[in-house]
């Protein structure tokens, strides 16, 4: 009997948990439909405000649901409910499912997989932000890896980077090229204390990180829709 | 946005930065670059402008200021140094209904332009940047736009009638069902005419109530320049960036002004929009400026804010001094007083991005430079909780992987089942799944025929995925496990239910408790978040493969062929050793090769292999896998091996 074979996001998703958890981040995860409340509003993303349109939404129909409701566009209503339910020190990971209403193409399908990190403690900095996915790259990728950041823009975060990774060492074709990673930043106050975590004691980071894109970058697929067409002539080489 | 980098210099002034080097900066410490390129004698820099600097750098001027605040070097020529000062006329009338929506108007009345084309460095500005010159006053309008954000609207004057000496305008919000015609688009020579919802802001001649304008997104038809123009009013108001998206959003006009005004337009820049303007009409048009009006409903001011210089370290791990931190808010045109370890800094008044501490650490940390923030790794802590959903269900993947399942992740996305979305994507992707059996069946169907280009004597696929339903709340969603098996590429042949009966036995075992399973047609399914909660606690996840190292070859969608070989093999030959002689003799489009059989009788083995051809290019012919055997065969019979 031949084995058969792992899909590589779920392989990814065991890796990237693996890595984490080295560090004492906990795979924490929330549901894949959830309210405009928990997707938008308590991570700083008011309604009629123009950062809503950075992710075009999947909502629900009025008669079906009690309150305003929408395919999560992020694992970030993770980041919300866990620190609604904990005090810090917290350290977590939320990989997965998430669902945007755009075109698909070669490098964008409507659902994917996302993993979004968080770490709120006293004392945290942009510093630990950039030794963390160091430290999550160098092993993902098996080599030496540079992390830089430039500025960004996401709501729920200030400051706000975008994540670009190099590898240093080994011999991937990707060696010694800056690579769009995800974007990241430090925890915007508004989202600390929508929590009930008082931002003038605590602070923290947060990142999210698209693992299709990952897996792109890690095996060189060529079409991330082909990760969700359950064909074996894909799955099966991994 | 496209920046011209002429323009750009004309601000700057003489600079020794190269556009390369400005591209450099800017991708460094504010906006991306999404591309650069030399064109005509100048170099066109394409800019991703981030939210939250659209209200000040969807604009030359801006993107030259931000480049100040970078190098450090004022900027030659900054068309907002001089505080505008407009004279005033009683020919025009402004009332404005709605104050929230419409903080404040300003208008100018030009008489005596003559319409004609631009001059050539005005529409070399704007061809620069990818916008069609159209006549000197709706290019001077553009060109104000797009050199210091501000959008502005020209009007025919003449083409609405002033009442008791005045021209009339007016701002409300519209009513339900009321009409607007617009400005043809792009190529188009059609007006469109839009209906409104009620939640759009309108200007509107209060003459006889008719719209002119749908507010801060797109001037209407009626009242537009056109050549035979000769009196111009230009209106450069500020629009409420909520009520600006509620005026553009549900009519999808998406345009440059909207834009601006979404992203908070400081109310400010409206008078020296009006400032730069008429100096550009009168110079390119002629005419005499009347005068303006400027109704400035509520004065917003950006207000001083405390930032603490340990915080800002202690957020951006760094150790700056104090004086440093002040230089750089000073360079962006802050004003800033520091005490002890406290600064309070004011941000420049064409900025309405700057309200909060945190807004102010961030800009002293990227200008600053985050290459300056060193790496620190936190120190490991203990996993203060386990994921059950993830540790079980790596558990079933172990047990169904050995047992010659292969993982699969199928669409959410289904064209018939129980929750619909509202906003599908399309209408075969307009419900959610509730169930993965369906999934799972088409996955069989669909892998069936490629049992031989795997290298599988079947199929088999599993599926750990949310599925979602209606319940009493809302809609409901729960982990299902669902896993299927195909014996016969033609179809299912009713012996794959007692495979499964194998398969949910060994996940049973595995997991230490009864499922309830029920299969139908080579598929089952269960509920794996229900299951859960009969199952103990995690204390540790097994060790999963960490930097395993795949290359991923791109599969041909091509038809494959399979044809078999069977022969008796002679003295020391190995399966692998005639397997390495069929691989050599059929050549590259051979892409599998497997042992499907092999006995021994009187002494002598026989060993039978099954030959898969693939092309990357096309799909073979019976003909040309026919040939490549023929080949084979005569390798075969070379070695002395008797083909049966």
């Amino acid at each position: 009997m031949q084995t058969g074979h792992q899909h590589p996001l779920t392989k990814m998703i065991a890796e990237i948990n693996s890595i984490f958890a080295e560090l004492g981040f906990v795979f924490a995860e929330g549901p894949e439909v959830d309210t405009e409340h928990f997707n938008f509003d308590l991570l700083n993303v008011p309604k009629e405000h123009p950062a809503r349109d950075m992710q075009d939404t999947f909502w629900f129909k009025d008669k079906d649901v009690a309150e305003p409701t929408v395919l999560r566009t992020q694992t970030s209503n993770v980041q919300v409910r866990h620190m609604q339910d904990h005090k810090p020190p917290i350290r977590i990971i939320a990989p997965g499912k998430v669902f945007r209403n755009e075109a698909t193409d070669a490098t964008h399908e409507a659902q994917f997989h996302q993993c979004e990190g968080l770490m709120v403690d006293k004392g945290i900095h942009m510093g630990h932000l950039k030794g963390t996915l160091e430290y999550f790259f160098e092993r993902f990728l098996g080599g030496e890896v540079a992390v830089r950041f430039r500025p960004g823009f996401f709501p729920f975060v200030e400051p706000g980077v975008e994540v670009d990774m190099k590898i240093l060492s080994g011999d991937s074709n990707l060696k010694g090229k800056w690579i769009e990673m995800m974007g990241a930043g430090m925890v915007h106050p508004n989202v600390l204390r929508n929590c009930n975590i008082d931002p003038e004691e605590y602070s923290g980071f947060a990142f999210g990180m698209g693992i299709d894109r990952l897996a792109v970058m890690k095996y060189g697929i060529n079409d991330v829709r082909d990760l969700y067409t359950g064909d074996l002539r894909f799955v099966n080489q991994f | 946005m496209l920046v011209s980098w002429n323009w750009l210099k004309e601000y700057l002034g003489d600079t020794d930065v190269t556009a390369q080097e400005a591209a450099d900066l800017l991708g460094t410490h504010a906006f991306e670059v999404e591309e650069i390129e030399e064109k005509g004698g100048d170099t066109i820099i394409d800019l991703d402008i981030l939210p939250n600097r659209s209200s000040d750098c969807l604009s030359h001027r801006g993107v030259a200021r931000e480049l100040a605040s970078i190098t450090g070097t004022p900027l030659a020529n900054d068309p907002l140094a001089t505080v505008p000062s407009l004279p005033e006329t009683d020919l025009i009338s402004v009332s404005i209904e709605d104050a929230e929506a419409c903080p404040r108007f300003t208008a100018s009345l030009i008489t005596d332009v003559e319409i004609k084309e631009s001059p050539d460095w005005l529409k070399a500005r704007l061809e620069a940047i990818g916008q069609r010159p159209i006549n000197n006053i709706v290019d001077a309008t553009n060109y104000v736009m797009y050199a210091i954000g501000q959008p502005l609207h020209a009007y025919d004057a003449e083409l609405f009638p002033q009442v008791d000496g005045a021209w009339q305008f007016v701002v409300r919000t519209a009513t339900e069902g009321e009409t607007v015609s617009l400005l043809p688009e792009g190529t188009s020579t059609e007006d469109r005419v839009v209906e409104l919802t009620g939640t759009e802001t309108l200007v509107v001649d209060g003459s006889n109530n008719t719209p002119i304008g749908l507010a801060g997104v797109k001037g209407g038809r009626f009242a537009g320049v056109h050549d035979g123009t000769t009196k111009v009013i230009i209106e450069a108001a500020n629009w409420h960036p909520i009520r600006t998206r509620k005026t553009a959003r549900p009519l999808g006009i998406i345009t440059d002004a909207g834009k601006r005004f979404e992203n908070e337009v400081t109310r400010e820049m409206a008078a020296y929009a009006q400032t730069e303007i008429i100096k550009l009409i009168l110079d390119i048009a002629g005419g005499e400026l009347q005068g303006c009006v400027d109704t400035y409903l509520e004065r917003v001011e950006n207000q001083p804010v405390t930032v603490s210089v340990s915080k800002t370290n202690a957020l951006l791990g760094l150790s700056l001094e104090a004086t440093a931190m002040v230089d750089i808010l000073t360079r962006i045109g802050s004003e800033v007083s520091i005490d002890g370890d406290t600064m309070t800094a004011i941000g420049p008044w064409e900025r309405t991005d700057l309200n909060i501490e945190e807004d102010f650490i961030e800009e002293i940390g990227r200008l600053h430079g985050y290459d300056h923030v060193a790496a620190v790794v936190p120190e490991a802590a203990e996993l203060s909780e386990m994921n059950k959903r993830h540790y079980y269900s790596e558990q079933v993947r172990r047990v169904l992987i050995a047992r010659g399942f292969s993982e699969v992740i199928t669409s959410s996305f289904r064209k018939k089942d129980t929750v619909q979305l509202r906003n599908a994507l399309a209408s075969d992707k307009s419900y959610l799944r509730s169930s993965l059996i369906k999934n799972i069946t088409a996955t069989l169907d669909k892998n069936a025929g490629f049992v031989d280009l795997l290298g599988a004597t079947d199929t088999r696929v599993f599926e750990i995925g949310t599925v979602f339903t209606k319940s009493e709340d809302g809609v409901a969603e729960h982990v299902s496990l669902c896993l299927g098996v195909r014996l016969k590429q033609s179809g299912y042949s009713g012996k794959e239910d007692t495979v499964l009966t194998e398969m949910t036995a060994a996940i049973e075992e595995a997991l230490g408790t009864n499922v309830d399973w029920s299969i139908e047609k080579g598929v089952t399914e269960c509920n794996l978040t229900a299951l859960l909660d009969t199952l103990a606690d995690p204390t540790a996840y097994d060790p999963a493969a960490v930097g395993e190292e795949i290359v991923y070859q791109p599969f041909s969608t091509y038809q494959h062929m399979s044809r078999d070989i069977a022969m008796w093999i002679t003295g020391d030959a190995t399966p692998e050793s005639v397997e390495a002689v069929l691989n050599d003799s059929a050549g590259d489009l051979r892409v599998r090769t497997t042992l499907v059989d092999q006995f021994e009788k009187d002494g002598r083995t026989s060993l039978a292999f099954r030959l898969v051809f693939q092309s990357n290019a096309k799909t073979l012919t019976d003909n040309e896998v026919n040939q490549i055997m023929e080949t084979v065969y005569t390798a075969v019979a070379e070695k002395g091996w008797e083909v049966r």
